[in-house]
């Protein structure tokens, strides 16, 4: 986190700051601040101490004042950065270590605006393309061939996908699976939020299978129309396990890919209740999460719509949004980005409630792309970011199967490579950065030659 | 309804979760059966009414675990 540190350095310094003929730096003020990476682009600010008037009360900012930059009075503004998870600590020990900190405090990004819910597509599908290195991907061989990717959503449509890609894509209807209780076929339900996934997921992986497992559709006892229930996720990752079951040892390749989640803890049981999910790895769901991972598939959350500028109304958890398995430690948390390379305002900030450091990585959301949802109407959320981060996980698989780079080698290779969006590696916005495909390529490169 | 869980052995059926737990059919969801859910502890899980969660031994079968609603998270609204 970026952060504005407050000092109260001799006087000979601050009169050093305020004078504009000398050159003072971060490091001449706060040199040695343990655990700060200072900025040192940043030069000093002097800030001038609020005096009250005569007889007024000193530690109020409502009476009277004037403000003075006396160099006994005044003190030091300089910047730096401190790593997530390590804030509240620093902050609160930084103090009695260095007695001239006076205060550490909140730097905020300063934007002019945040893509958010609601407005228009920025780029389109193309771009993502080309930021996913696509072509590059697949002249070394990275196109999805033989990968099996799994969309657990609404159900695909794939004469929408196929039209809109202006390509034909395949799907098998065999390994796929669809809950008791829904009527249809995979690969023929109607246009909704599944068909989006499943273009996106596509892009990077144009030659990968798509497997089709609607669980968003159950009307079991408990749900609702444009819903499922968690035992409906179940089922499906029990299913899909044998589909990992069936394939050969050696060449394993299962990529689940997640673009849901739980909104609210209103059907849950209350945290450190032993049935409850969002905070529980012992939950059932997270148990298979874990059996299926070990097994060989890469699993992939998004890291939900809940961000603090522009968040969901139907997020009802009061912080911490990442809960149940779209924070588990054995899975790929997505956030998004737009094309620009900004943090989309929606994309749902950690600490996630199973693992701490979540999202792991962010990737692309609101481009123009499957249209699924109208002509002008982007692919956005983090679930798009999902699937398209997916499709980069299938391109990879195509020839580095589960034996040859085991789940979690891969998120490895994925967090270490990607483009991190601040000075202290992993940060609650962005994770480890956003997913850098030529960075992945030249990695496992490295990886083949050694 | 609720999630529970048991331990059985490699290939169980529903009824042998049902006998196990002390259950009848009218308890549990037989739509949905019994499921899988870590072969390397024989441990599977099924769907059972509120009331039949709570007549569970805690010595046979574990739970109950929530089964919340799951929603699609996009487009952000």
């Amino acid at each position: 986190m970026r952060v504005l540190i407050q000092l109260r350095p001799s006087s000979d310094l601050v009169a050093a700051v305020t004078d504009p003929a000398v050159s003072v730096t971060a490091a001449d003020v706060a040199g040695g601040l343990p655990g700060i990476a200072l900025d040192s682009s940043f030069a000093p600010v002097a800030v001038p101490r609020p005096v009250p008037a005569a007889g007024g009360d000193p530690l109020s900012m409502s009476g009277p004042l004037t403000f003075s930059l006396a160099a006994e009075d005044a003190s030091v503004l300089v910047r730096g950065e401190i790593s997530d998870d390590e804030l509240s600590t620093r902050v609160s020990l930084l103090p009695g270590t260095r007695p001239d900190v006076v205060g550490v405090f909140a730097d905020p990004v300063i934007e002019p605006y945040l893509t958010c819910g609601g407005d228009p597509p920025v780029g389109d599908w193309h771009d993502v393309e080309r930021l996913l290195a696509v072509a590059e991907l697949a002249a070394g061989g990275l196109d999805g061939s033989e990968v099996a990717l799994a969309v657990l959503d609404t159900g695909i449509n794939l004469d929408h996908v196929s039209r809109h890609l202006d390509r034909e894509v395949a799907l098998d209807a065999e390994r796929s699976w669809v809950p008791g209780g829904v009527d249809g076929t995979p690969g023929r339900f109607d246009v909704d939020h599944g068909t989006m996934c499943a273009f996106d997921a596509l892009i990077a992986a144009p030659k990968a299978t798509l497997l089709d497992l609607p669980v968003l559709l159950s009307r079991r006892q408990g749900g609702s129309a444009l819903d499922g229930l968690l035992s409906d996720a179940v089922a499906a990752f029990a299913h899909l396990r044998e589909v990992l079951g069936a394939q050969p040892e050696e060449s394993r390749a299962l990529v689940v890919s997640n673009s849901w989640g739980s909104f609210s803890p209103r059907w849950d049981f209350p945290v450190g209740h032993p049935g409850n999910y969002s905070d529980n790895p012992a939950h059932p769901f997270n148990v298979i999460v874990a059996s299926l991972e070990q097994a060989g598939a890469d699993i992939l959350f998004a890291a939900g719509n809940c961000g603090r500028d522009c968040r969901d109304g139907r997020c009802a958890f009061p912080d911490r949004p990442i809960v149940g398995a779209n924070s588990h430690s054995a899975v790929l948390s997505i956030g998004g980005v737009d094309v620009e390379n900004e943090r989309v305002g929606y994309s749902s900030q950690g600490p996630g409630r199973l693992a701490k450091r979540k999202p792991d990585v962010c990737s692309y959301t609101h481009f123009s792309g499957s249209k699924a949802f109208g002509d002008d109407q982007p692919d956005s959320g983090t679930s798009a970011a999902c699937p398209v981060a997916a499709g980069l996980v299938a391109a990879v698989r195509t020839q580095w199967p589960a034996s040859r780079l085991s789940p979690a080698q891969l998120r490895t290779l994925l967090r270490r490579t990607a483009d991190d969006r601040s000075t202290a590696g992993f940060d609650y916005d962005y994770g480890y950065g956003i997913t850098d495909a030529k960075g992945i390529l030249a990695a496992l490169r490295r990886r083949k030659d050694a | 309804m609720f999630l529970v869980t048991v331990r059985l052995p490699p290939e169980a059926t529903l009824a042998q979760a049902i006998e196990r737990l002390g259950l009848s059919e009218d308890d549990v969801d037989t739509g949905y059966g019994l499921v899988l859910i870590d072969p390397t502890q024989d441990l599977y899980g099924l769907r059972v009414t509120e009331a039949a969660a709570r007549r569970i031994d805690p010595a046979m079968g574990e739970g109950p675990y929530s089964d919340p609603p799951i929603e699609p998270f996009g487009p952000p609204r």
